[in-house]
């Protein structure tokens, strides 16, 4: 190994490590430079959209199967927080981990199930899943209270509703930092290298002794865990669910969107798509009121992504900025003198 | 357990679905550091060998051993364990992954820390391409580059027996050549080889022992050189005697 790489390669991690101190410095002074409470709450809603990207990316990033179905994931965290606090008596976050653990438990049989199939018939199994739940919460209206919502008493009554919502902001912080470690040390790990190998060629992968069934299973309890700690801490935050939104086929399309947008393959891809299309969304909702318009403006942001950058912004980019670093662009131009004696004899001269 | 080869495939009957059998009581036997090599028209059944000898086409009667363990009828991961790597037929690199990483994947199933460290000095040293571009991704690679990759991949867990499907399929001559120079390495690290090819005289020039299959049987075998030296097979299955002008077919 050259030194010279070596090098460079130390050079990289220190500006990296670098980069990350600042973003999270930057992440963390926002609640005090937001200018009112509504940017603040904001905020929050693109925390949130991070934390489920993250989380959706540990199954379609790693593995390559595309969920539409962790909506369903997502509303039975949320429900089962609220209905634990509400029914059981627990304690707000005790029964958030409780929900998430039930979650968890529950995505074993799910997985087993919908894992058995690729491709489009998977997606088709996960959006099954979310219909099939979204009927149950709303029909059983004696237990989740139905259409008419549930409402999830709030863990910090003395609080006001700014510092409320700082204190959100924080708990949000923490648990995408806890997806985002739990994305880095899988990429890092053998069991990682097993799923990118599955997401490439999962016959090769399995023919190569890679317990390919039990290692999609695993990593879906996974994302499943954190896809639900995401919806409760947002039914603690928000204090009011609605099957209908909680059980949605369409915020298990705004994870896709968000983590394609940003990049599969990179740690901070879901978060960077979830800050652009947290923010659009916001802005499209101030901006036109509550019109379908946004829904357009996602239709298209996914058509624009799909036929230009299908691995996401972050490679995109990078790939950009390589072709302006002179001397690794892979086609530029040579003077005669600089070519080699042998290959200057064209047919020309 | 020792034995006198390390792949065995007896009296070995096989076919696909209802139709007729391809394979019609086929024997061939590998002994240890060792190059075997069937040659044979298209249609021959030099596949079909490969699929039952790798565990994914269970014969219809016949035994598969490997190093005196009978596996007949049970599926490639058991055979991979019971000391057999098959390399597959075109590119088969995990094509958006480092060669580093492609070559820990053929060691999955090691658990041995100390082991893999061996393992990858030991195929980085064989190969030279996969030492060089240790971490570059593997679909970047030519395509003889890549098939130094699966067979450095393939080696990883230190089978007793690879099976080479068509390595040299989609290569200029000369990336063809090295292929071959790195199946010869293999042999002399010790590892028994079985050979599948269209191109046939190369491939028996690499090989110790040539196999001409023909209707699902072995129809001649022997010693590569003699078989190479038979002007009757060389008409027959090798297309004609390289030294010779190409000549017009009297039919």
């Amino acid at each position: 190994m050259p030194s010279g790489s070596e090098a460079t390669r130390r050079a990289g991690g220190v500006l990296r490590l670098a980069a990350l101190l600042a973003g999270a410095g930057l992440l963390l002074s926002f609640p005090a430079l937001a200018p009112n409470p509504y940017i603040l709450s904001a905020g929050i809603t693109v925390l949130n959209y991070a934390v489920l990207s993250t989380a959706w990316s540990l199954v379609g990033g790693f593995t390559g199967y595309i969920s539409l179905g962790h909506g369903a994931l997502l509303g039975l965290g949320a429900y089962g927080t609220g209905l634990l606090i509400t029914k059981a008596g627990l304690p707000s976050f005790v029964a958030l981990a409780a929900a998430a653990a039930i979650v968890a438990l529950l995505a074993v049989p799910v997985g087993f199930a919908a894992l058995r199939v690729r491709g489009a018939s998977f997606v088709i199994v996960s959006i099954a899943l979310v219909l099939i739940l979204l009927l149950v919460f709303q029909s059983w209206a004696s237990f989740t209270g139905g259409s008419r919502g549930l409402v999830v008493p709030r863990p910090f009554p003395d609080l006001t509703r700014p510092e409320h919502h700082r204190v959100f902001f924080f708990l949000f912080a923490g648990l995408l930092a806890a997806a985002l470690a739990t994305w880095w040390a899988i990429d890092r790990s053998r069991f990682g290298l097993g799923l990118r190998a599955i997401r490439e060629d999962e016959d090769k992968a399995q023919a190569l002794g890679t317990p390919t069934f039990a290692f999609k299973l695993a990593v879906f309890v996974v994302s499943a865990a954190f896809t639900a700690l995401g919806g409760g801490l947002y039914a603690l935050w928000f204090g009011d669910l609605d099957p209908v939104f909680q059980f949605s086929v369409l915020t298990g399309a705004y994870m896709v969107l968000m983590a394609l947008l940003g990049g599969v393959r990179h740690l901070f891809g879901p978060l960077l798509g979830a800050l652009i299309v947290g923010w659009a969304l916001e802005w499209f909702k101030l901006q036109y009121g509550d019109t379908p318009l946004h829904l357009v403006a996602t239709g298209l942001l996914l058509g624009v992504v799909v036929m230009f950058m299908p691995d996401g912004v972050i490679p995109a980019l990078s790939g950009l900025l390589a072709r302006f670093r002179p001397g690794e662009a892979s086609i530029r131009e040579v003077t005669a003198a600089e070519l080699p004696a042998s290959q200057a004899r064209g047919p020309r001269a | 357990m020792a034995s006198e080869f390390l792949l065995e495939l007896n009296d070995i009957q096989a076919g696909y679905g209802r139709a007729a059998p391809v394979l019609r009581g086929l024997t061939v036997k590998v002994p240890p550091a060792t190059v075997v090599c069937l040659v044979g028209p298209n249609g021959a059944g030099k596949s079909t060998v490969l699929k039952v000898a790798s565990g994914l086409l269970a014969p219809r009667s016949g035994r598969v051993v490997v190093d005196g363990a009978d596996v007949t009828g049970q599926g490639p991961q058991q055979l991979l364990a019971a000391g057999l790597a098959h390399v597959l037929q075109g590119h088969s690199v995990f094509r958006e992954m480092t060669v580093a990483e492609n070559v820990l994947l053929g060691g999955y199933t090691l658990k041995d820390r100390a082991v893999i460290q061996e393992r990858i000095e030991f195929v980085r040293d064989l190969f030279p391409v996969v030492d060089e571009r240790w971490r570059s991704l593997a679909g970047l690679l030519s395509g003889g580059q890549q098939k130094q990759v699966e067979f450095a991949r393939s080696l990883m867990v230190s089978p007793k027996v690879v099976l080479l499907d068509e390595p040299s399929m989609g290569l200029d001559p000369k990336a063809t050549s090295t292929v071959f120079d790195q199946v010869v390495r293999m042999r002399e690290a010790g590892t028994a080889v079985l050979l599948v090819e269209q191109n046939a005289r190369r491939a028996l020039e690499t090989a110790d022992i040539g196999c001409v299959l023909d209707l699902g049987k072995v129809h001649i075998s022997g010693p590569a050189p003699q078989l190479l030296a038979d002007p009757q097979l060389s008409e027959l299955y090798l297309g004609g005697r390289p030294a010779e002008p190409p000549t017009t077919p009297k039919r």
